[in-house]
């Protein structure tokens, strides 16, 4: 059975340094914009809590490429420039991309970008190209509280290993039907 | 990615003090990419985001290319470019000259980084028998002092985290989410090994929001709760009798008349020792504290030595009666019954470790916080009684080559700038180090204090506060471009105990000169290069050649292979005048703090409702994720996440000046202002106001955050070792800044 990769992603254990931000901006050279982002789930800003004080809130919600079972945005290209790969990647082709960014309004996690200094639309690949040297996506390996994890979703241990102290992975926006394959576990049970 | 060079392995060596490693990847003479390191221990491997970041801060388009010597006044940004040549016999001229006039401790040097090599400059200030400034007071020197006394060592937080499984991990006054990657990673896998996290603060940080308990309390009150945990273990019979007796002073019995310590010729007269005494419940009378068999009484008061005398647990013990949970509540804004759980959870979920962060350190009396905490541990045996092991290489030979040099301390170069002390500051080198950006109260420092002092050479890779005002600036190196020696960043929990060196990765950029040459460059003009001969390789070994048992097969050649572990080798348990943990100090009786006494904050409110008069808000400018220091305020990357100073406040403070999320307000007091934008949200303390510090001036609309800091001495860290910069002990009234 082909591997299903994908990640899960501990919200107890995600600080919102941005270090995650900063490795993909490394590793693929990019400028001002990053394949994941880390949003604020509390206040109006970013490193804001809500509520009001002392009974607040604030967690970190770091939003890779969902690498999506039913992908809206392979639908959405008229050109076929996005594909999945063997192992569940998600990948744009950058030679069929013409950066016409029809598939920016389709993806309901808002992964899509377009590059300051191409024509294209680029998004997270899982860091395929270090996947296939056996290594881990960049971000994964510069976490520092190790909140993320790459995982094969086929591998029955995993669900079991994640399901324990009560805090079942959930993956975003569920009820669209996306089939994401980053789950998150939530910061209590 | 392609890669055309062997990658080097260094270190990010920025002044956090981490020490994670870098591996480097070149190609074609520039930095293609960096990636973590791997250490022996996996767990070590990392790189944040600002480490990330450090490849762009190298090749920034700002950095300074050429030595500039100053046209017009200071501060006006005149700058005539100048040969290196040029520059250094300006410095080697004006030196002497100064010199000559005022005596060579009149020059000073004051020069950071956290590397070993970093210190040829004092090696060049003793050549010169010059002063060099100890940068530890700018806000590090609280802990330290408070250490001093309770452990005998500057660094004492081992003895209290060194536990591998704690069972309740308490965090004061420390953000290791957004400030210390590896304390984080330790608080949260003791997390997962079923330990409770409870952090205390003002604020409602990304550490506290991974807490399970969060409790807020009032800036600068945290001694008199670790008081009032006390009060409630007492009051329990919760502490720790045979721990107390054995490894701190609470046997020992003080003399009512003099607040001394009883020695051996109070009770046996003729004796010459200097050994303590302790009350013998058994025979009913006074003995040695080390006399066999004997049975010392840990509470009551005594006749002995021709006067009264109490333990010294009993002098505690007295002191802490007055703290009850209803009063502590009253000074700390925590409810009573939240003081008396943690008190509980304090003996039940053992062992308990405590984090003490800077933000204890920065209120005046942040010493005695420390040892409050300390006295604390040690009452509930949550102490692991060992002195911290670390490597201790040969400073003195890489230092005194040439001759000593004074060390003053920072709070105290105030004084000497104004022409207060014997030494006054008539030349100033500055080196990696941002004075005017990261010191306390920089608009008296740049309008009284520097027209004083004659000449002042700032090098440093960017045109930052400090360069601005200086007489001649030089483009200095980064990291990458110059080979270093990094002890393990020490004093945290959760770190690592390696030994590094920094290894060059890239050649310096063209005009650009690492600080052993600079210094080589000085000392030569001034008659000293016969000190400056060796390479980097050179002085590492002068460094490593030491008979300390902690580098004991510690050599240049391991190093180069990789980061070297601490060897094992027996450690004392306290090296305090008794031996033991001393929570009754004789060396701050005169003061009024041989016990850790609650005393208020010197400036602040505390954050007190009802606070009132010209200054009620209290002014943190704490750390956070976007910078280390003023390091990456210019750096796009991590700018764009943090893009312009903002003074976070309660929207209940905003309220009531009629300030809403975004309005452009001031913050001031007598000493400055500074304006900026108004971030108001739910999660700082009301009565508490936070500017996350690191800005440049320019990047505030006028003034700067430390025009509003102070820089009074605390003479009870005097006289211990250093005092500290109470940076968030202010006190400050925030306006908005009103329309036309």
């Amino acid at each position: 059975m082909p591997e299903k990769l994908g990640m899960i992603i501990d919200m107890a254990r995600c600080t919102g340094c941005q270090t995650c931000v900063l490795a993909c901006r490394m590793e693929h050279a990019l400028e001002g914009v990053s394949g994941i982002r880390v949003d604020t789930v509390g206040g109006a800003g970013r490193d804001t809590a809500g509520g009001c004080f002392p009974h607040v809130n604030m967690q970190f919600l770091p939003v890779p490429c969902m690498h999506c079972q039913r992908a809206p945005c392979i639908e959405a290209c008229p050109d076929a420039a996005i594909y999945r790969r063997d192992d569940g990647i998600v990948v744009i082709d950058e030679m069929w991309c013409n950066g016409c960014g029809l598939c920016l309004e389709s993806c309901p996690y808002g992964v899509l970008i377009e590059l300051p200094d191409r024509p294209r639309v680029w998004k997270c690949d899982l860091c395929a190209g270090r996947i296939d040297q056996g290594l881990e996506p960049f971000c994964v390996t510069c976490c520092g509280t190790r909140a993320m994890r790459l995982v094969d979703l086929n591998d029955p241990g995993i669900k079991e290993d994640v399901t324990k102290a009560g805090r079942a992975p959930r993956a975003l926006k569920a009820d669209l039907e996306t089939e994401p394959r980053v789950y998150y576990r939530p910061v209590r049970g | 990615m392609q890669r055309s060079d062997k990658p080097i392995r260094t270190i990010c060596n920025l002044g956090c003090g981490m020490g994670c490693g870098i591996l480097a990847h070149v190609k074609d003479g520039m930095i293609a990419k960096i990636e973590p390191a791997e250490f022996p221990d996996p767990r070590y491997r990392h790189l944040c985001a600002r480490a990330l970041a450090t490849v762009k801060l190298t090749y920034h388009p700002d950095r300074l290319r050429h030595p500039l010597k100053r046209v017009g006044e200071r501060g006006d940004g005149k700058w005539q470019r100048i040969s290196w040549d040029e520059a250094l016999d300006i410095i080697g001229d004006r030196l002497t000259d100064i010199a000559a006039r005022h005596g060579p401790r009149s020059l000073y040097w004051q020069t950071g980084g956290a590397g070993l090599l970093d210190l040829v400059y004092a090696r060049l200030a003793g050549c010169l028998g010059a002063s060099a400034v100890s940068l530890i007071g700018f806000g590090d020197a609280a802990g330290p002092c408070g250490d001093r006394v309770s452990f005998g060592t500057l660094w004492g937080e081992s003895y209290q985290t060194a536990f591998e499984e704690p069972r309740l991990c308490v965090v004061w006054g420390n953000n290791p989410a957004e400030t210390q990657p590896f304390g984080m990673r330790k608080l949260l896998d003791a997390r997962d090994n079923g330990a409770k996290i409870v952090v205390l603060d003002p604020r409602y940080t990304p550490t506290a929001a991974l807490a399970d308990e969060y409790i807020p309390i009032r800036p600068g009150t945290d001694t008199a709760l670790a008081l009032g945990l006390m009060h409630v273990i007492l009051a329990e019979g919760l502490y720790d009798a045979p721990f107390i007796c054995r490894h701190t002073v609470g046997p020992l019995l003080v003399s009512s008349a003099t607040n001394r310590f009883l020695r051996e010729p109070d009770i046996s007269p003729g004796a010459d020792g200097t050994r303590y005494v302790v009350w013998d419940s058994t025979a009913g009378q006074p003995c040695l504290h080390d006399a066999p068999g004997a049975t010392p009484s840990l509470t009551g008061f005594f006749e002995a030595g021709g006067g009264e005398c109490r333990t010294a647990f009993q002098l505690l013990a007295d002191m802490i009666a007055e703290y009850t949970p209803e009063r502590v509540s009253g000074i700390t804004g925590i409810p009573a019954e939240i003081v008396r759980n943690l008190a509980l959870d304090y003996t039940r979920l053992k062992p308990a470790i405590s984090f003490r962060g800077m933000g204890l350190q920065r209120t005046f009396h942040g010493d005695i916080t420390f040892r409050a905490i300390s006295t604390l541990a040690a009452i509930t045996s949550n102490m692991v009684p060992e002195y911290p092991r670390t490597f201790v290489p040969n400073m003195r030979a890489f230092m005194r080559a040439g001759g000593r040099c004074t060390f003053v301390p920072v709070l105290e170069m105030y004084d000497a700038m104004a022409g207060k002390s014997s030494y006054p500051v008539k030349s100033l080198f500055i080196a990696k180090h941002n004075l005017l950006n990261q010191i306390p109260d920089a608009s008296r420092i740049r309008t009284e204090l520097f027209p004083n002092v004659e000449f002042i050479v700032v090098a440093d890779l960017f045109m930052n506060a400090s360069a601005r005002y200086a007489d001649i600036v030089l483009p200095a190196c980064s990291f990458y471009e110059q080979n270093n020696l990094l002890m393990p960043p020490g004093g945290s929990p959760g770190v690592h105990n390696y030994l590094q060196l920094q290894q060059r990765v890239i050649d310096p950029l063209p005009e650009c000169r690492t600080e052993i040459e600079i210094a080589r460059g000085v000392a030569e003009r001034m008659g000293y290069g016969e000190y400056f001969k060796e390479t980097d390789d050179e002085f590492v070994e002068v460094l490593l050649t030491s008979d300390h048992p902690s580098m004991a097969g510690v050599t240049l050649a391991r190093l180069k292979d990789g980061p070297v572990p601490l060897p094992p080798f027996d450690v004392p348990g306290f090296m305090t005048p008794s031996g033991r943990m001393e929570f009754y100090s004789e060396k701050l009786v005169d003061q009024g703090e041989a016990l850790p006494v609650y005393i208020e904050p010197l400036e602040s409110t505390a954050g007190r409702e009802t606070a009132d008069g010209k200054y009620p808000l209290v002014f943190l400018n704490a750390h956070t994720r976007y910078r280390t220091h003023s390091v990456f305020a210019n750096v796009d990357t991590l700018r764009v996440l943090d893009p312009e100073p903002v003074i976070e406040m309660n929207p209940v403070d905003a309220g009531a000046r009629d300030i809403i999320d975004g309005d452009m307000v001031r913050a001031f007091n007598d000493r400055g202002r500074a304006q900026m934008r108004a971030r108001v949200h739910a999660g700082i303390m009301p009565g508490v106001v936070n500017v996350n510090q690191g800005w440049w001036p320019e990047d505030f609309v006028e003034g700067s955050h430390q025009d509003l800091t102070h820089s009074v001495i605390n003479p009870a860290q005097q006289a211990v070792y250093e005092p500290n910069a109470a940076l968030y002990d202010v006190a400050v009234e925030v306006e908005k800044v009103r329309e036309g």
